[in-house]
């Protein structure tokens, strides 16, 4: 790897990282008004509307004032106040570990980025500035992508168990009890419901398994199965409504987060969000064409603007699935923990397999 | 920059950094502002400040806990017609760890006080508080009463307080803004909670013979030691006792006559006001036995004696004859008594006639309606009121006597016969002293053990107390006015024994209501693993026990094997308030029940009275009409507050909630209109109602009823009765045979959920529900989700009635006479009997015909009933169901704890 390859990577991280964390924090902006749209509401709109009769603000307010109307810089205010909260470390936790939690959510929920494309991968052709093809993956060319997806979101859930394990405190308690055994029974049906697609596409590369879509059909075509398990699952596994139940707010008041406050408590809920990203990138790519617009593109495609055009492709897939995914925990009521439990080993988990066999026998039929 | 009146002026020396300041000339200066970044420290300070404070205010993220009404409206303001999000200060966080804000809705009491000192210790700062309401501000109507804290700035510093009761939707959010306002007057340079020489520790008061803020210890030691309490208490007037009813060979109404006071107390005050009667002057001067000259020509005149019957509807005169009779033939003679068209049983016979009417008579009086004690001159009367489901209407009343002094009543409890004696008794003791024997776990349920006092004894005075009556001459006198604390002599509203010795005993960290736990329940089988069981206290402030409700919990795993619901967080002291209301005062006092039903709240209370004032109060047609059509607006509004709360703890993220919210205010509006107020109507009057419709509400009701209502409850039902999750949640959850149902007394939907036709409309007609056409909907499996599907068609039900009232209703008058803020109540017994939305509501009142306040007051709160069964629902179910169980349940805290 030549330095200027490790410079690319080093500012790719830089850039996903930052955005992603920015986006983020907009993203909870957009669940508050989603939700505002489900309830019949408004939502978020005015943070910053008293900035403008202030001196310094004044000739700023035209720029201001539409995005203060969207609810725009209400994300900033909760940075700023999470910022300057006081930060609680209750006596009686267990101070390591209550520590080490929300840096293990949110690192665990970053690095997982390292091997997700969000553009197109390989020959590009969008040339920067002379150094050769951008790629549009941190770390491209990794050929079990997928598996190193799977083994970092696995290490995620040890964030909420130390959380709740530390905290000392029996809600967070029953919440870490209630994720472990969500998140472990959940790993199963999300792993088996992917190797369907992955027969088929005979790779573990999510480019791979991007180029072949674009050869031929999204993998939701063949696999609706595999899309339906993969996508109730990653419900699950992002801890989002109707499957929230580790921090089931009517339950356990905030599970396992309920002794953490400000930065901590920031740290926890950016990494969920990170989860929802990964995972809608996850569906994207798997099930979805990644980048792929039936009829328009294909691998051959290159430079900048099409290049462009795949990225915004893939981002815009990514976006509509976040929606849905929001639009969802304020539609529906939650399961029951043993509901729950049962949905993953009595049902999900034999039709995972079946659609494992199923799709094996075909393939090797059809390969002859 | 900021505008904080604080700050030092701009161009001044630094109050900080006093060397930093240089003189700069003028013009370079400008130039150099507008071309270089160019600060000095006060304003550097002004921009942090800026941001700091922007920050803050703009993220105000609240508590999300709600003590009493106002709850219910800062609940609105979430609402889609408030919407509080778009100050960003919707994000109601469970956990204080997380909070900005603390937003204290109701009325603070004494049992809850502890837990909000320590909620405000585990916010981190920067913290604020809202005081929303009369009550958070200085105890509100409730002041006096014996459990009421007098303002929550006595133990937390307030920043914003918000008058009303409760203060609208709108006032809340002017309070956020007006908090906003202060957040941006503050700077970083002098905030308490940088500062170490502020300590913003509350230090959590404790549940002692009282409760006891540890900052006065000192000094309240050394008053109670002083004995001023007593030495106050003497000089005051102390409220009358009459003596017991009497067998009818007895002249009842000379027996009624009681030892009260010469006059009421408003004409006291009328003579005060006219400075004719200096006697009457001065804290109870004039007691009872110093005053007879004066009542002298009243006493002559007998006081009017109410009709003598239990209830409007009963078993009737010749039916209870033959019943004691039978009973008597049964269990030996002198068993029953007949006094005052009820059954006089020895306290020993109790059990025999209570099985005998129970398992062998003709009607089976398998139903305990309510349960409730009176204080008389020479005894405690325990009274129960009886129906039988099998022949609904047939209600009978017995009273049972014990001993007089404190602490020596005994009488065996019946709980073995009607488990649904269960809280009722245990109040009975906590509120009387009464012990019954047999009583499974007999301890207080409402005040805390080591409280030192049973206070609804007549001999028990609160600490504010004046006179017998609530109408405190000191406060109503222009000009001159004082404050409860200052006739206190410890100056809160607390009162200690002088013989309490504890003093050093006193931790902050006991927890006298939560002492009593729970083994695991043998009823409950958990699968064969070496697991451990552990005990989880959910509540008083957790985000779906509705309020102040707390349950213990026994949890192994998931399952719960043992639960103990502990109340009395919000308890109000309503029937010692009501004790001392006149008749009139105590409608607003009603409509606080439940607040959510005031109206229906509202017409008990006048059932009850009306029927003491027999025909002096006959309601006038439209009246009537108009009770009806409130009490159905009511119902639907209910109705669809607890529907949609119930898919809220389920798991469905408000919004079903908000939608069901959404036509509640359209019936807000209505009642808002007619009565002048959104939740609080205090619209009933006895013999009708306070106003007459205004123009054009009818035709603004029927659109509402007649376009509306009816397409969003078909709504409601297509969403959401057909949901898988809620069917999976609901089905088979929380069931309660209709056999329990009846024998846990409880009542309204969780009854008719369960299967049993018994709906107070029908069973016991009241108002002009006998006319109209409607059907008992009941349910077949009593789960949760039939609980739900009764609510639903009860609605629908609701509506229909609406539809036929508002066509058919007359013009006339709506009272039977004038105006009249004088009313008369004739001595006598009354228990009124309504179908509440959340169940039977019932008023037990005895009036002594003179004084013109009630002498007991009581009453029967479904909710609180219903919670009786809860134990038996929850059971072997998770934690996860229990709040869904309670969540069917529908219970307002206003009315558990009253
Ligand atoms: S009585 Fe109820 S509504 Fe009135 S201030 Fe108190 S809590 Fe609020």
């Amino acid at each position: 790897m030549t330095t200027i390859d490790l410079l690319g990577t080093f500012l790719k991280i830089l850039i996903v990282v930052g955005i992603s964390q920015g986006v983020v924090a907009y993203l909870i902006l957009v669940e508050r008004k989603i939700a505002a749209w489900a309830q019949d509401r408004i939502g978020p709109n005015r943070a910053g509307l008293e900035l403008l009769d202030r001196p310094g603000f004044r000739r700023l307010a035209p720029l201001l004032r539409p995005l203060i109307g969207l609810g725009l810089l209400h994300p900033i205010a909760d940075g700023v106040k999470m910022f300057v909260k006081e930060d609680v470390v209750p006596g009686y936790v267990n101070r390591p570990l209550y520590l080490l939690a929300p840096v293990l959510a949110i690192t665990m929920a970053t690095i997982a980025f390292a091997v997700v494309p969000f553009g197109p991968v390989g020959a590009t052709g969008a040339n920067f500035l002379g150094f050769g093809d951008v790629q549009f993956q941190i770390a491209p060319g990794i050929d079990i992508g997928i598996l190193y997806v799977f083994a970092i979101g696995s290490l995620a859930v040890y964030g909420v168990i130390l959380a709740g394990y530390s905290s000392n405190n029996k809600y967070s308690f029953l919440g870490a009890m209630r994720s472990s055994a969500q998140l472990i029974s959940y790993e199963l049906p999300l792993g088996l419901s992917i190797l369907g697609i992955i027969l088929i596409c005979r790779s573990l590369d999510l480019n791979a398994i991007i180029h072949w879509q674009d050869r031929h059909v999204w993998g939701i075509l063949v696999q609706p199965l595999g899309f339906l398990l993969f996508l109730i699952s990653a419900f699950a596994e992002t801890n989002r409504l109707p499957f929230d139940l580790p921090e089931s707010e009517q339950e356990l008041v905030g599970g396992f987060h309920t002794e953490y406050s400000a930065l901590k408590f920031g740290m926890f809920f950016l990494g969920e969000y990170l989860h929802v990203i990964t995972a809608s990138f996850l569906i994207t790519i798997l099930f979805l064409g990644g980048w792929d617009i039936p009829f328009l593109t294909d691998q051959a495609q290159t430079g900048w603007f099409w290049a462009l055009v795949k990225v915004f492709a893939l981002l815009l897939k990514v976006g509509l699935l976040i929606i849905l995914i929001m639009w969802v925990r304020w539609t529906l009521p939650r399961f029951r923990y043993d509901q729950l439990m049962d949905l993953a080993w009595k049902r999900m988990i034999p039709l995972a397999l079946l659609n494992l066999v199923a799709t094996a026998t075909i393939v090797q039929l059809v390969r002859g | 920059m900021s505008t904080p009146a604080t700050h030092p002026p701009r161009n001044g020396p630094s109050v900080i950094r006093p060397e930093w300041t240089v003189t700069i000339d003028p013009v370079l200066q400008k130039e150099l502002e507008r071309h270089v970044l160019v600060t000095d420290w006060n304003k550097l300070i002004g921009l942090v400040d800026t941001i700091y404070n922007w920050g803050r205010r703009s993220s105000l993220w609240p508590l999300g806990f709600g003590l009493a009404c106002c709850a219910i409206e800062m609940i609105c303001t979430a609402s889609s017609r408030f919407d509080i999000a778009r100050f960003g200060a919707e994000v109601f966080r469970g956990s204080p760890r997380q909070a900005d804000v603390m937003i204290v809705s109701g009325t603070v009491t004494k049992t809850m006080m502890p837990m909000i000192a320590r909620l405000y210790d585990q916010m981190p700062e920067p913290k604020y508080v809202i005081s929303m309401g009369a009550c958070a501000t200085g105890g509100g109507p409730f002041k006096e009463g014996y459990n009421v804290v007098s303002g929550i700035d006595k133990y937390l510093p307030v920043d914003v307080y918000i008058p009303g009761c409760p203060p609208t939707p709108q006032a809340l959010l002017h309070g956020l803004m007006a908090l906003q306002k202060k957040i941006d007057g503050e700077t970083i340079t002098d905030l308490p909670w940088y500062r170490r020489d502020v300590e913003r520790e509350i230090p959590v008061p404790v549940l002692g013979p009282d409760l006891i803020d540890l900052r006065t210890l000192e000094i309240t030691a050394e008053r109670t030691a002083l004995g001023l309490i007593e030495a106050r208490e003497a000089t005051l007037e102390k409220p009358p006792r009459i003596p017991a009813p009497q067998p009818a060979a007895a002249e009842p109404a000379e027996d009624a006559a009681p030892a009260a006071p010469p006059s009421s107390k408003l004409d006291k005050i009328r003579a005060r006001v006219q400075g004719t009667n200096p006697a009457a002057q001065g804290d109870g001067e004039t007691s009872a036995a110093s005053a007879p000259p004066k009542s002298a020509p009243r006493a002559a005149r007998k006081p009017k004696v109410a009709p003598v019957m239990p209830s409007l509807r009963w078993l009737g005169d010749e039916g209870l004859a033959a019943l004691a009779d039978r009973i008597n033939a049964e269990l030996g003679p002198g068993t029953a008594t007949i006094v005052q068209a009820a059954l006089l049983i020895p306290a020993d016979k109790l059990l025999e006639v209570a099985r005998f009417l129970r398992d062998s008579n003709v009607i089976r009086y398998d139903y305990l309606a309510s349960l409730q004690s009176v204080h008389y001159e020479d005894c405690i009367e325990v009274t129960y009121h009886l129906d039988s489901t099998s022949r609904p209407g047939s209600l009978i009343e017995l009273r049972v006597r014990v001993a007089e002094p404190e602490g020596q009543g005994k009488l065996p409890s019946v709980v073995s016969i009607w488990p649904g004696a269960d809280f009722q008794e245990r109040e009975v003791y906590d509120m009387m002293g009464v012990r019954f024997l047999g009583h499974p776990n007999l301890t207080r349920i409402l005040m805390w053990e080591g409280f030192a006092y049973h206070p609804l004894r007549k001999d028990y005075l609160e600490p504010y107390y004046e006179g017998p009556t609530k109408v405190l001459e000191s406060r109503v006198e222009d000009g001159q006015h004082f404050r409860g604390e200052e006739l206190n002599p410890h100056g809160t509203n607390i009162k200690i024994p002088q013989s309490y010795q504890g003093w050093n005993s006193l931790d902050p960290d006991a927890d006298p209501k939560g002492v009593h736990l729970i083994p695991p329940s043998a009823a409950v089988q958990v699968a064969e693993i070496d697991s451990e069981s552990f005990v989880l206290s959910m509540g008083p402030q957790h985000p779906s026990t509705h309020g102040v409700f707390r349950m213990n919990l026994r949890v192994d795993g998931e399952t719960v094997v043992g639960l103990k619901p502990v109340m009395g967080y919000m308890h109000r002291n309503h029937e010692k308030i009501g004790e001392r209301n006149t008749f009139l005062m105590n409608f607003p006092f009603t409509d606080r029940l439940d607040y959510l039903t005031s109206m229906a709240n509202n017409w008990g209370y006048a059932l009850a009275v009306e029927q003491l004032m027999g025909d002096d109060a006959k309601v006038p047609e439209r009246a009537e009409y108009i009770r009806v059509i409130m009490a159905e607006l009511t119902r639907i509004a209910s109705h669809m507050w607890s529907i949609g709360f119930l898919l809220n703890d389920l798991g469905a993220f408000f919004t079903p909630a908000l939608y069901a919210i959404e036509e509640r205010e359209l019936i807000l509006d209505l009642f808002e209109w007619a009565s002048g107020s959104r939740m609080m109507c205090n619209y009933f009057r006895f013999g009708g109602v306070a106003f007459d419709l205004p123009d054009g509400w009818l035709d603004r009701c029927q659109a509402i009823v007649y376009d509306r209502l009816e397409r969003r409850i078909d709504e409601l039902d297509r969403y959401l009765s057909g949901n898988e999750i809620l069917l999976e949640r609901c089905r088979g959850v929380g069931v309660l045979t209709a056999e329990q149902a009846i024998a846990l007394s409880t009542s309204g939907p969780v009854l008719r959920g369960s299967g049993v036709k018994y709906d107070i409309r029908r069973a016991a007609p009241y108002g002009i529900y006998d006319r109209f056409d409607f059907d008992v909907i009941t349910g077949t499996r009593g789960d949760i989700y039939d609980r739900y599907l009764v609510r639903l068609q009860e609605m629908r039900q609701s509506v229909k009635i609406l539809k036929h009232a508002v066509h058919d209703i007359p013009e006339g008058p709506i009272l039977p006479g004038k105006k009249s803020y004088q009313i008369k109540v004739p001595a006598g017994e009354a228990y009124s009997r309504t179908e509440a939305p959340k169940g039977e509501l019932g008023f037990y009142v005895i009036s002594d015909g003179t004084t013109g306040t009630a002498y007991r007051y009581h009453v029967r709160s479904p909710s609180f009933i219903n919670l009786t069964a809860l134990e038996t629902m929850c059971l072997g179910h998770t934690v996860a169901d229990v709040v869904g169980i309670l969540g069917s349940l529908d219970i307002v805290l206003g009315e558990v704890d009253r």
